[in-house]
C-alpha cells in the first residue's frame, strides 16, 4: 500500500526488521547501552528491561547459508531456523550482544546455547530458560523459579539490582506494546485493511529489535498516520490467516499478497502470539505475574500439552473477528510440534468447512515457485475460481 | 546361557500389543494410555495397566509388515520427518485401532515428537470424553527438577484416584518398590560385570532388561528377580574363568550411543560382533545408575520416583539433558567399559542427538577417541540398509586402525 510505503516511520522499522543489528542498536551501544538477545517468545522481555538491557529476538534475517552451523547441527535433521540463527552466531552476527538468553523451546533451539558455549563464538553472559510443557499450579511455581534464577544471573553479571519496581515498570511498558500490537491488529479487520500482512510482520518484528520506549512512540506515531488517511478500495480474492511457528520475513505474506490475496492475521510465534493479552501489572510478586501470564494465559506453543484447546479458541475466534476465507498452515521441515498442532487443526477446520492449506518450508524459502503454486491454486480453490 | 529375558521380553512384546491394540479384558484392570514413559511401578501398585503408545509404535517397527506401518504412518500426514516410531503409533491412533483407555497420561518426555504424539492424543476426537492427565519432565537435573516431577507423579496418583474412585495402598507401592529396588541392585550388579575384558556377556541382555524394567508391568515379579539373580551368577563365573560371548573373538570395544532399534541389534551389531569381533559392550539403553526407591517415606519415595524418571529412563537420559551430561556419560562409559571406539548412530528424527555431533565429536578427537557420526533411522532400516550401515562401521574400523 503506497502509504505506508512513504512513510517514514515504517522506512524505519521495516529497515530494522530487515536487518540484524541496525542503526538504533548502534546508537544505543555508543551510549553505553546493552543488548541481550534471546529465542522463543517465553523469555521474558520484562526481565531483561528491568535490568536495563534492549531485548532482542535472535533471528536469521539476511542469512544465506547455514554451513558452519551445519557441523553442529545435521542438516537434514533439525530446523532451518535454528541452524540459520546459529550461524549468525557463528559468523559474528551477534557480536553485538552483551547477554544471551535461550529458551528450551524446542529440542533443536535449546541445544542453541550448548553449542554456543563449545564454540569460538564468544559471549559475555549465557544462560538457559526451560519452559513447562504441561499448564498448572506447580507449572507456574517452576517457571517462577526458572525466572527467578534468570534475575538472578542477570544480576550477578551486570552488578544491578533488579527491583520488584523496575519489573512492574516494566511490565507496563511490554503491555503498553502489546496493546498498541492488537490496535495495529485491528485495523486488519477492515474490509481494506490500511497495512498489509508483509507490511505487519516488519513492523511487529520490529518491535522486538529496539528499544522499547522507542518503538512505542514509533508505533503511535503508524498508528495516527494509518487511522488519519483513506485507503485505497481493493477487492482482494481471500483474506487469509498463516498459523505456525517462526514467521519473522515476509516470503509467504509477499507470496499471497502478490497473487491478490491478502493475510488479516495470524497466529505465529513473531506475531499475534506474542501480543496476545497483558501480563497482571499489579500484585506482590512481577514474577508470578509473568509466569502466570506464559504458563497459564498463554501455553500457545504446540510444546505444550495442553495448548490445543487455547489454539483451536484463538483460531477460530479469529476466524470470526477478521473474515478469514482461509488458513495458510506453515511449518518448518523438521518441527514436529507444530506438524503435529496443523495436523489437528486441520481436522477441525474440515469440519467447519474453512480451507486449509499446509505447506513445509524451510525458514529460507528455496522453492518460492512450487509455493507460489500451492497458494495460487489455493486460492483458487476458495474463490472458486471466479476471480 | 538360557536368555529367559529374550523370552520375557518377547512375551511382554506380545502382551503390550494385546493391551494396546487387543480386545478389553477385565482383568488388566482399569486401563491407561500415554504418549511415552510413566513410572510403570506406579500402575502395578495400583492394578491398572499402562500402555506407552510410543513403545507400541517403535514395537511395530520390529513387524514383519513394519515398511508398510511406517508408510501408513507417514501417509497420516503429520510431518514429514517425525520419527518413524511415532509415525506408527500416530497410524494406530488414526486409524481406530486401539483400544479406548480408561485415563490418558501424557508426559513431553523426552523430545519434542513426544509432545507431538501427546497433543495427537489428547486432540483426538473420538477420545475427547476421556479424563487426562498431562506432565511436565523438565530438562534439568537436579534435587529441586526431581522434587518438581515426584509432585507431578504423586498428582498423577490422584488424578487416578479420582477417576476410578479408589484410593492408591501405600503398602503396596511400597513392597513394588522393594521388588524393584532388588532388581535393580542385580542389574547394577550385572552392568559391573560387563566391564570386564572379554565381554561376559551379549550386549542384548542388559538393554532388554533395561527397557523390560522401564515399561514393563509383568517385571515386578520374583520371577524375574531369580532370573536376575541367575544371569549375574553366570556371568560372574564367565568373568572369573575370563570367558567371551560364546562363539565371538573380541578385537574392538565399542559403545552404541542410542537406542540400539529394532533391526540394528539383530542384523548390524550381530553382524559386526560375529565377522568382526567388534563387540557393543555398551548402549544408552542399558547404561543405568540403577538408583534404589528411597523407601523412607511417601514423600522420598515420590522424590525417588522423579529422579529415576528423569536420569534412569534411557531416553530421558539421552534426550532431555544437557550436552554436557550426554559427553560426560559417554567418557564415563568409555573409561569404564574400555571402548576403543564410539558409534553414533545419531537416529534421523533424534534432533537432540543431532544437534550435538559437532561437540561429541570434537571432544572424542580431544581424548583420542574414534568416533562415527552413522545417521541411521533406528525403525527404518530402508532409511539407510543394514548392509550399507556394516560397510561404514567396518570402514571407521580400518581407518582407526581398530581393524
Amino acid at each position: 500500500m503506497d502509504l505506508i510505503k512513504n512513510s517514514e516511520v515504517f522506512r524505519k522499522l521495516s529497515g530494522i526488521a530487515g536487518s540484524i543489528n541496525n542503526p538504533v542498536i548502534d546508537k544505543l551501544k555508543k551510549d553505553g547501552g546493552k543488548v541481550a538477545g534471546y529465542t522463543c517468545s517465553f523469555v521474558p522481555e520484562e526481565i531483561l528491561i528491568a535490568a536495563g538491557l534492549m531485548p532482542f529476538r535472535i533471528r536469521g534475517t539476511g542469512s544465506k547459508s547455514a554451513d558452519l552451523a551445519n557441523d553442529y547441527f545435521q542438516a537434514a535433521n533439525i530446523c532451518s531456523m535454528v541452524r540459520h540463527c546459529f550461524n549468525h552466531i557463528l559468523t559474528g552476527e551477534y557480536d553485538f550482544l552483551d547477554a544471551a538468553i535461550i529458551g528450551g523451546g524446542c529440542d533443536a533451539n535449546r541445544h542453541i546455547l550448548d553449542n554456543w558455549e563449545k564454540s569460538d563464538a564468544k559471549i559475555p553472559f549465557l544462560h538457559r530458560i526451560f519452559f513447562p510443557h504441561a499448564t498448572g499450579d506447580l507449572m507456574v511455581e517452576y517457571f517462577r523459579n526458572q525466572l527467578a534464577d534468570m534475575k538472578a544471573g542477570i544480576e550477578k553479571h551486570f552488578g544491578v539490582e533488579i527491583t520488584d519496581e523496575k519489573i512492574w515498570n516494566a511490565i507496563k511498558l511490554c503491555n503498553e506494546a502489546r496493546d498498541l500490537q492488537k490496535e495495529l491488529y485491528s485495523l486488519r479487520k477492515a474490509d481494506n485493511p490500511p497495512i498489509t500482512g508483509a507490511e505487519t510482520v516488519d513492523v511487529i518484528v520490529a518491535g522486538n529489535s529496539m528499544p522499547k520506549e522507542e518503538y512505542i512512540a514509533d508505533l503511535k506515531t503508524l498508528l495516527n498516520e494509518l487511522k488519519s488517511t483513506k485507503t485505497e478500495e481493493k477487492n482482494y480474492k481471500a483474506r487469509l490467516m498463516i498459523i505456525g511457528p517462526c514467521h519473522d520475513d515476509t516470503s509467504m505474506c509477499d507470496i499471497i499478497e502478490g497473487l491478490g490475496g491478502i493475510t488479516v492475521t495470524d497466529l505465529t510465534c513473531f506475531g499475534a502470539k506474542i501480543i496476545y493479552g497483558r501480563v497482571k501489572n499489579s500484585g506482590t510478586d512481577p514474577l508470578q505475574a509473568i509466569a502466570e501470564y506464559q504458563v497459564q494465559d498463554r501455553p500457545f506453543c504446540p510444546k505444550n500439552l495442553g495448548a490445543h484447546p487455547i489454539i483451536s479458541k484463538t483460531v477460530f475466534e479469529n476466524i470470526k473477528d477478521y473474515k478469514v476465507d482461509g488458513i495458510i498452515g506453515q511449518n518448518m521441515l523438521c518441527c514436529d510440534t507444530w506438524g503435529g498442532e496443523l495436523y489437528i487443526l486441520n481436522k477441525e477446520l474440515k469440519e467447519a468447512g474453512i480451507p486449509m492449506l499446509r505447506i513445509e518450508r524451510e525458514y529460507i524459502p528455496d522453492s518460492i515457485g512450487q509455493i507460489q503454486t500451492r497458494v495460487q491454486a489455493f486460492l483458487e480453490t476458495i474463490t472458486g475460481g471466479t476471480q | 546361557m538360557i536368555n529367559i529375558y529374550s523370552q520375557l521380553m518377547s512375551a511382554a512384546n506380545k502382551s503390550l500389543f494385546g493391551l494396546t491394540l487387543g480386545p478389553q479384558n477385565e482383568s488388566d484392570g482399569p486401563f491407561i494410555i500415554g504418549n511415552g514413559d510413566f513410572f510403570i511401578e506406579i500402575p502395578v501398585a495400583f492394578g491398572c495397566s499402562f500402555s506407552d503408545l510410543t513403545l507400541t509404535g517403535a514395537m511395530g517397527t520390529g513387524l514383519p509388515n513394519a515398511a508398510e506401518l511406517i508408510d501408513k504412518g507417514t501417509e497420516v500426514g503429520v510431518e514429514s520427518r517425525l520419527c518413524n516410531g511415532i509415525k506408527v503409533a500416530t497410524y494406530y491412533l488414526e486409524a481406530g485401532l486401539l483400544k479406548t483407555p480408561d485415563m490418558i497420561i501424557t508426559t513431553n518426555s523426552c523430545c519434542d515428537a513426544m509432545d507431538t504424539l501427546g497433543n495427537l492424543l489428547n486432540g483426538y476426537k473420538p477420545w475427547a470424553h476421556i479424563p487426562r492427565f498431562n506432565m511436565h519432565a523438565p530438562h534439568s537435573y537436579d534435587d529441586a527438577s526431581y522434587e518438581y516431577m515426584g509432585k507431578q507423579l504423586r498428582q498423577a496418583v490422584t488424578f487416578m484416584e479420582d477417576v476410578t474412585g479408589r484410593k492408591m495402598d501405600m503398602d503396596r507401592l511400597r513392597e513394588v518398590c522393594i521388588e524393584s529396588n532388588k532388581q535393580c541392585q542385580l542389574l547394577l550388579e550385572f552392568q559391573e560385570l560387563k566391564k570386564a575384558k572379554p565381554c561376559p556377556a551379549e550386549p542384548d541382555l542388559a538393554r532388554e532388561g533395561a527397557e523390560f524394567k522401564n515399561w514393563s508391568k509383568d517385571r515386578i515379579s520374583p520371577q524375574v528377580t531369580e532370573w536376575l539373580e541367575v544371569l549375574v551368577k553366570e556371568t560372574e563365573q564367565q568373568v572369573k574363568e575370563k570367558k567371551g560371548i560364546d562363539g565371538v573373538d573380541e578385537k574392538i570395544r565399542f559403545l552404541w550411543q542410542d537406542l540400539a532399534g529394532s533391526w540394528a541389534s539383530g542384523t548390524l551389531l550381530a553382524r559386526l560382533q560375529k565377522e568382526l569381533g567388534a563387540v557393543c559392550v555398551m548402549d544408552y539403553v542399558s547404561f543405568g545408575t540403577w538408583t534404589p526407591v528411597d523407601l523412607s517415606s511417601e514423600e522420598t519415595m515420590f522424590t525417588s520416583f522423579g529422579k529415576r524418571f528423569l536420569l534412569e529412563d534411557p531416553m530421558n537420559r539421552q534426550a532431555l539433558h544437557t550436552t554436557d551430561l550426554f559427553c560426560n556419560d559417554i567418557l564415563q562409559i568409555v573409561n569404564d567399559f574400555s571402548c576403543d571406539a564410539v558409534i553414533l548412530p545419531a537416529h534421523i528424527a533424534h534432533r537432540d542427538t543431532n544437534s550435538r555431533i559437532k561437540v561429541v565429536r570434537d571432544m572424542c578427537h580431544e581424548k583420542g577417541i574414534p568416533c562415527l557420526v552413522l545417521g541411521i533411522d533406528i525403525w527404518d532400516k530402508r532409511y539407510m540398509t543394514p548392509d550399507v550401515a556394516y560397510d561404514r562401521v567396518k570402514t571407521f574400523f580400518e581407518i582407526s586402525g581398530l581393524l
